[in-house]
């Protein structure tokens, strides 16, 4: 007997069932034919897979008989020569064969050490029928998550507010609070970028003002604290929880963040809402029992009427008063000025600009622009000028010498007398020859024909100075025409013209932007062609305003809140309205149509 | 007496089923719908300055009744595991979770103001409409996919599923072993896989383009629909184990597809909602924290 062959089997509770085979051949072969003398059922192994010899000198021999090799000691070869006195270990497909030597008889223990097939493997069928095998489970998904979202979006942002808290700028980067911003800052804040730490100084505690007046240093209150206090209306039921609920999660009252709200976008910051104003305003004289200012809730519907600073009485500075335009009131500026004759389309003021014509831009009759100026922010007029808005007609010249206009010095009465007196000397008496030579340009209107226009008015043949002196500050004479003229005591020559006071800004308390009204002609508002005398005020009425204005709310073709005219930190600018929206309005006022852009 | 009488209510009923989706003639619906309805009304007629968001006092009213409902809705992950009867049974719970789950698309979203962003505000509502949208899939894949699978399972049970894979891979295993090595490989290769392995997508699309079976299944039919037909030819049997096989795979894996919709969803549903929490944890402090 040259060979035995032990099988091993199992049965279904796991016990060991061993066959022996003895074979008295020097060789034997293994494969999956069941006339092999080691039969193997197992795919993996070829029909007749191997050889296994006896050598002479004992050793066995085992060589592949088909494609597939097979393994000894854990190497796959097609042909290896092992002593079986020292035992080896060799593997066709899922069967391990062992070798070993028992008086001299070659022993092969085969044992299958695969299992038959997939499914027939000791499965997890829970973990088959649910999603456990093919996802991680729900718990581990679910801690993962919330750990990324924490250390994402609360522990990092945390740690870069302390890493930043007292610097003044971070540097140029991503910054992990950014996450937390609710919506991007507006436009003028919009260089602070990621420096959070400029506004949130610290953990836990609202905005406060300090925070804005760091770099807002000029802001200063609407008014006293203390009458700002009493002038609040009374809270509601609801306003006294939200502001117990304010109190108890310590934001303070009345701070710059309540109007200026941030985070609210790229843009221009949101302008300040009417009720922020109405809510004092409307009944504020019910609180405020001593107050001057007229109750507003709403430009529409309860605005009183506009109070502009007049001069009611000359001096020196002129006494100011501000009056309701519903009584009417009369400017005392010094000037005697008639609008009506000057913007006549057929007078001689009309006939005398249309001569004048294109070197001082005028055209068939006078115009507003012809005298008023613009300044160059647009939003008013600068002041009448003598001698830049006036002289084109108005001119003090005495003679003509070459070329040259000797005039009359504008605003010095003293110098005039002393012109006056040092040209009769020189020349004087003054002779008709010289007089028809002075003729370039005739006075205007009923004067026009027969008299001649310059300094002298009346009788041409004054024979002395102080007749001429007393025929240009009296009635016909220069300077009568347009100022209050003071008559010396007789005997003295001290002649004075009342000082003219021009008003550039009537609404102190508002703000009027005329640019921003370039829609309108100036006749739309003010009925200068209708007015006789300086002392009418041109200036329009609430009524004529709330043709296109109305309250925020309203269906106006501009809807303006307080903030369009009044400034809450109101000071000699405009108040702060963003541009872009002032713009929008003007457009909508216009078109009707919004183009999103400034004309 | 009493007892008897509570006992006896068990066993009373008319015999059909109610889901929880109809429980208590829709009794949650009209909840939902009165919070939801009063919301916007609420939030059309209160005017927030400058406009509404989630920092004005409406805001965060509606912020903070959003906050305890989504810590009530994710207790039902606990309620479920502890069953009761009345009220509060379960079922009424699972009614109240899915209305007024419904009913926080109205009351997160109006949180928001529609003011929306790159930031952890805007995460925590977008994890919130996720999970309210998982939500919506699991109701409607349980009201669907149960009908189906019963269909595809027709009687058999899982475990019989995978007994008869076992049964129908012995006989393969025997009788193949006829076969010439080129066949045994084939056999083999369908034996030795795992028929289900290969993931999620494969799992959820029931698409196995490299399932041995099958190849096995077709390389053989070529040879055995070439060659003569003969009573006992081994490659014969096999052909058709293989055939049986394939069948048995393809309602296995329909059954474990159509599994994996009744669940997939909770993958989802589950986990961000622990990811809502810690990114709603993270929105609250970082609002107190940046007051």
């Amino acid at each position: 007997m040259n060979f035995l062959v032990r099988q091993i089997s199992r049965t279904s509770d796991g016990r060991e069932i061993i066959r022996a085979y003895p074979h008295d051949v020097r060789e034997i072969i293994v494969g999956r034919e069941a006339s092999c003398e080691i039969h193997l059922t197992d795919l993996a192994v070829e029909m007749r897979h191997a050889r296994l010899t006896v050598q002479a000198n004992g050793k066995l021999e085992i060589a592949a008989l088909a494609g597939l090799g097979f393994e000894v000691d854990g190497r796959y070869t097609s042909q290896a020569i092992i002593d079986p006195a020292g035992g080896a270990e060799m593997r066709f497909g899922g069967h391990l064969l062992v070798i070993s030597e028992e008086d001299s008889v070659v022993v092969i223990t085969v044992e299958r050490i695969e299992v038959l097939s997939d499914s027939t493997k000791e499965r997890d069928e829970i973990g088959l029928f649910t999603l456990r095998g093919v996802l991680p489970s729900r718990r581990i998904m679910a801690w993962t998550l919330s750990v990324i979202v924490l250390l994402a979006l609360l522990v990092l942002p945390i740690y870069t507010f302390y890493n930043y808290q007292n610097s003044e700028k971070r540097p140029a980067a991503f910054h992990a609070d950014s996450l937390w911003s609710s919506g991007s800052l507006s436009s003028p804040h919009a260089g602070l970028g990621m420096n959070c730490q400029s506004c949130h100084t610290e953990a836990f505690v609202a905005v406060r003002d300090s925070s804005c007046v760091s770099c807002h240093d000029d802001a200063h209150e609407h008014a006293d604290p203390k009458r700002l206090k009493l002038a609040k209306a009374p809270l509601d039921w609801d306003g006294k929880i939200s502001r117990k609920i304010a109190d108890s999660f310590n934001r303070p009252e009345g701070r710059c963040v309540e109007c200026h709200n941030e985070h609210e976008g790229a843009g221009p910051m949101e302008d300040t809402k009417q009720q922020f104003c109405s809510s004092c305003h409307t009944d504020m004289n019910k609180r405020l029992t001593d107050t001057k200012i007229a109750n507003a809730g709403d430009f529409g519907t309860a605005h009183p009427q506009f109070k502009p600073t007049v001069i009611t009485a000359n001096g020196s500075p002129p006494k100011r008063e501000r009056i309701s335009l519903d009584q009417k009131p009369v400017e005392n500026s010094g000037l005697k000025f008639p609008h009506n004759l000057h913007l006549s389309q057929t007078n001689g003021v009309a006939r005398m600009a249309g001569r004048l014509g294109k070197p001082f831009d005028f055209g068939e009759a006078l115009e507003c622009k012809d005298c008023h100026v613009k300044t160059p922010d647009g939003v008013g007029f600068k002041p009448i000028d003598m001698e830049q808005n006036c002289s084109q007609c108005h001119n003090l010249g005495l003679e003509k010498i070459g070329n040259t206009v000797r005039t009359l010095r504008h605003g010095d009465p003293k110098m005039v007398v002393a012109d006056l007196r040092a040209f009769y000397r020189s020349g004087g008496p003054y002779s008709v020859r010289t007089q028809q030579s002075m003729e370039g340009r005739r006075r205007p209107g009923d004067y026009a024909r027969s008299q001649p226009y310059y300094a002298y008015f009346g009788s041409v043949n004054y024979s002395r100075a102080d007749s001429a002196i007393r025929a240009v500050f009296s009635k016909g004479g220069a300077c009568y025409d347009c100022h209050t003229v003071i008559a010396p005591p007789a005997g003295s020559d001290n002649w004075q013209v009342q000082k003219v006071y021009q008003t550039s800004r009537y609404m102190t308390k508002g703000w009027f932007d005329h640019d921003a009204h370039d829609t309108e002609t100036c006749s739309s508002c003010h009925a200068a062609k209708q007015s006789g005398s300086a002392s009418e005020l041109l200036l329009p009425g609430i009524k004529t305003c709330r043709t296109c204005h109305g309250g925020e709310a309203s269906n106006a073709d501009v809807p303006s809140s307080c903030a369009m005219c009044h400034s809450f930190h109101a000071d000699e600018g405009a108040p702060w309205v963003p541009k872009y929206n002032m713009a929008r309005k003007r457009d909508l006022s216009k078109t009707g149509v919004e183009n999103g852009k400034a004309p | 007496m009493d007892r008897q009488a509570a006992q006896s209510g068990r066993v009373q009923s008319d015999g059909t089923h109610e889901g929880f989706l109809r429980h208590a003639n829709f009794r949650w619906l009209k909840i939902a719908t009165m919070i939801s309805l009063l919301a916007i009304v609420s939030y059309l007629i209160i005017d927030v300055q400058p406009r509404h968001n989630g920092g004005s006092w409406y805001g965060y009213t509606l912020g903070s009744i959003g906050v305890l409902m989504i810590l009530w809705l994710s207790l039902l992950g606990i309620r479920k595991r502890r069953m009761s009867r009345g009220h509060w049974s379960l079922k009424a719970w699972t009614s109240a979770h899915a209305y007024l789950g419904l009913s926080l698309i109205v009351i997160g979203t109006l949180h928001t103001g529609f003011q929306l962003g790159w930031n952890v505000h805007t995460l925590a509502y977008v994890l919130m409409m996720i999970v309210i949208l998982s939500g919506i899939w699991g109701i409607s894949v349980y009201a669907t996919v149960p009908k189906i699978m019963s269909a595809n399972r027709d009687q058999t049970t899982e475990a019989q599923m995978l007994a008869s894979l076992r049964s129908i891979d012995r006989q393969l295993h025997d009788a193949a072993q006829p076969l010439d090595q080129n066949h045994a490989e084939l056999v083999s290769g369908s034996l030795d896989q795992d028929p289900f392995g290969g993931g999620i997508i494969r799992r959820m699309t029931n698409r196995y383009p490299a399932c041995q079976t099958i190849a096995a299944h077709e390389k053989i039919m070529l040879f055995t629909e070439s060659a003569p037909r003969t009573r006992d030819d081994p490659l014969e049997k096999v052909a058709s184990l293989l055939g049986r096989k394939r069948a048995i795979l393809a309602r296995t894996r329909k059954h474990l597809q159509l599994k994996a919709m009744l669940e997939i969803w909770l993958h989802f549903h589950v986990p961000l909602t622990f990811a809502l929490i810690a990114a709603l944890i993270a929105h609250i402090v970082s609002v107190f924290f940046y007051w």
